[in-house]
């Protein structure tokens, strides 16, 4: 822990000393501004059986921008100090490799939960600002958030994954955005073939818009938190192992 | 202080480093020599704990490198050859965080800040960005941060690399004063400096140890002759079969007359003196001569000739 503190410090400093953390928050807010005003012109346009954090976070808009954040969090944490030589200091040092990954993991996990907290205000002071019947309730902001979360600190690992496979933090950018677009289709599968096939069920599972549909309505659904849980554990780990690998045989 | 045992470290077929063997004691101050792609910095980083070594192995202060690397890793103060440091750090930041990750905290942390700070001259520049720094600046930050928790052992590759004359004379001296109060492997290619610091040279080649000796030793064993300048006049037809005909002379150069002078150079054999048969001849002769001059090997003949390849 005496080790692990600074890491994380350093690592979640380094997006404010640099234009990019600002220039992800505001991209944010503006996005989920979008999201959220679409989705009120849409409930004052038509007549939806469902809440407004369902309207907001179920839109093409919103997968849209959500899949870019996590090349942009992810893409320097080993790319880059691979290239500056930066890890080569730090591993031979007296910290781990996995004090390394788990640092710069959660670092960008306490960046990625602040840049929804501003979006959280907004629905909580909705009633405030609108004065009307505000149109969901609380514990579906809970439900939706948790399962951001948990979906996003899976997203956050394989960003992770793709930076300790090069030194060239835009290969590792594309290649996250690649794997995310490539999990995001695997959720159409069972819409596009139909779910009478027997493996249609782990499709299922790993449908993270399936999911986010059932949190948003307020269900609270343990599989696929303790799936996204476990896989995120396995892509850190898969991380560790590849920053070690890339450095003995260089 | 480093003891290693048939390092050897391979990357698929090809072998970087082959079976080192040498130790370096406690006090010790050794120069790392070898050309580029010699396998220097790939030895650094398995003593480093960085890489591990496909066979061998090495201890640093009775500590294995491999099986308990992380002890091993406190006890060294490594500055890699390009100096990465984090750009948009303040030099006391970035000091500051080393110091943590490298286990100090409280006013033990703030002690040390202050004492390399002072040492490695950063009193002026500590606010600001390490982009903003100068090489020499650079590389003193690199120096600062390997001696923050008191390291037994220093190393440094290519301390000097792109630094101008007057800062490799200004790192090389802050190396000397740090070499007093610890062991110091300096990993270079530049010869004076090593003359200057080391106490011990390490000379290894296509990832072979080629010699680990006291520089002075290692001068004075080199089988390269050694030469004698002489600038004469008078009749010196018959000059250079006299000369050769003397004892241990191997070879006479003759580089015709300059200002005057008649300048040859007399090449003899290793370790033998040969300015007294050398003056006792031209006295012989009724030759004047006004330059007599020894020219003795130096740790670049001896690199040179352990390192070429023909």
């Amino acid at each position: 822990m005496k080790t692990l503190l600074p890491l994380i410090q350093k690592e979640f400093r380094s997006f404010w000393s640099s234009p990019l953390g600002w220039v992800l928050f505001a991209y944010t807010i503006l996005m989920e501004g979008v999201c959220l005003s679409t989705a009120m012109k849409g409930l004052a346009d038509t007549a939806i059986a469902e809440n407004l954090v369902f309207v907001t976070f179920h839109s093409p808009n919103f997968w849209f921008f959500f899949l870019f954040l996590f090349p942009l969090i992810t893409m320097r944490s080993f790319a880059e100090e691979e290239k500056s030589g930066t890890l080569e200091c730090l591993l031979t040092t007296q910290i781990e490799t996995w004090h390394l990954v788990f640092s710069k993991f959660i670092a960008r996990i306490l960046f990625y939960a602040l840049l929804w907290t501003p979006g959280v205000f907004v629905f909580l002071s909705f009633g405030n600002i609108t004065e009307l019947p505000i149109p969901f309730i609380k514990e579906v902001l809970f439900t939706t958030h948790l399962y951001l979360f948990t979906l996003g600190a899976f997203f956050i690992a394989l960003g992770c994954f793709a930076s300790s496979l090069t030194s060239n933090q835009i290969i590792a950018g594309i290649v996250t955005i690649g794997l995310l677009i490539l999990q995001y289709f695997l959720g159409f599968v069972t819409v596009i073939w139909g779910d009478q096939f027997a493996a249609s069920d782990i499709f299922k599972l790993f449908s993270a818009q399936q999911h986010l549909t059932n949190a948003c309505r307020g269900i609270l659904d343990y599989a696929p938190l303790l799936l996204f849980s476990l896989l995120t554990l396995f892509t850190l780990l898969l991380t560790n192992h590849t920053v070690n690998y890339r450095r003995w045989k260089r | 202080m480093i003891s290693a045992q048939n390092l050897t470290k391979a990357f698929g077929s090809r072998v970087a480093v082959d079976n080192l063997s040498f130790t370096v004691d406690k006090g010790d101050v050794v120069g790392f020599l070898g050309p580029n792609g010699a396998g220097k910095t790939t030895t650094i980083r398995m003593l480093t704990g960085y890489i591990p070594p496909t066979r061998g192995s090495a201890t640093i202060a009775g500590y294995d490198i491999v099986k308990e690397s992380k002890k091993a890793r406190q006890q060294i103060g490594y500055m890699p050859e390009s100096v990465p440091l984090y750009e948009d750090m303040r030099v006391s930041e970035f000091l500051k965080f080393r110091g943590k990750i490298k286990g100090l905290s409280g006013s033990h942390l703030k002690d040390r800040l202050g004492d390399v700070m002072e040492q490695c001259g950063l009193r002026e520049v500590k606010r600001r960005l390490i982009k903003t720094l100068s090489k020499g600046f650079r590389q003193r930050v690199g120096l600062a941060d390997a001696l923050i928790h008191e390291p037994e052992l220093l190393i440094l590759d290519e301390p000097t690399n792109g630094l101008d004359p007057i800062q490799i004379r200004s790192i090389r001296s802050l190396i000397k004063d740090l070499a007093q109060e610890r062991t110091v492997m300096v990993s270079t290619h530049i010869l004076s400096e090593v003359e200057l610091i080391a106490n011990k040279v390490v000379i290894i080649d296509r990832g072979q140890i080629k010699a680990a000796d006291k520089p002075a030793n290692l001068v004075n064993n080199l089988r390269t002759a050694g030469s004698v300048l002489l600038e004469t006049k008078g009749k010196i037809d018959t000059a250079p079969e006299l000369l050769k005909a003397l004892d241990h002379v191997k070879k006479v150069k003759d580089f015709g007359l300059k200002e005057g002078w008649n300048t040859y150079e007399v090449v003899v054999d290793a370790g033998t003196d040969a300015r007294e048969r050398i003056a006792s001849l031209c006295l012989q002769e009724n030759w004047q001569f006004r330059s007599l001059h020894r020219q003795g090997a130096s740790l670049e003949d001896v690199f040179v000739e352990l390192t070429r390849q023909d």
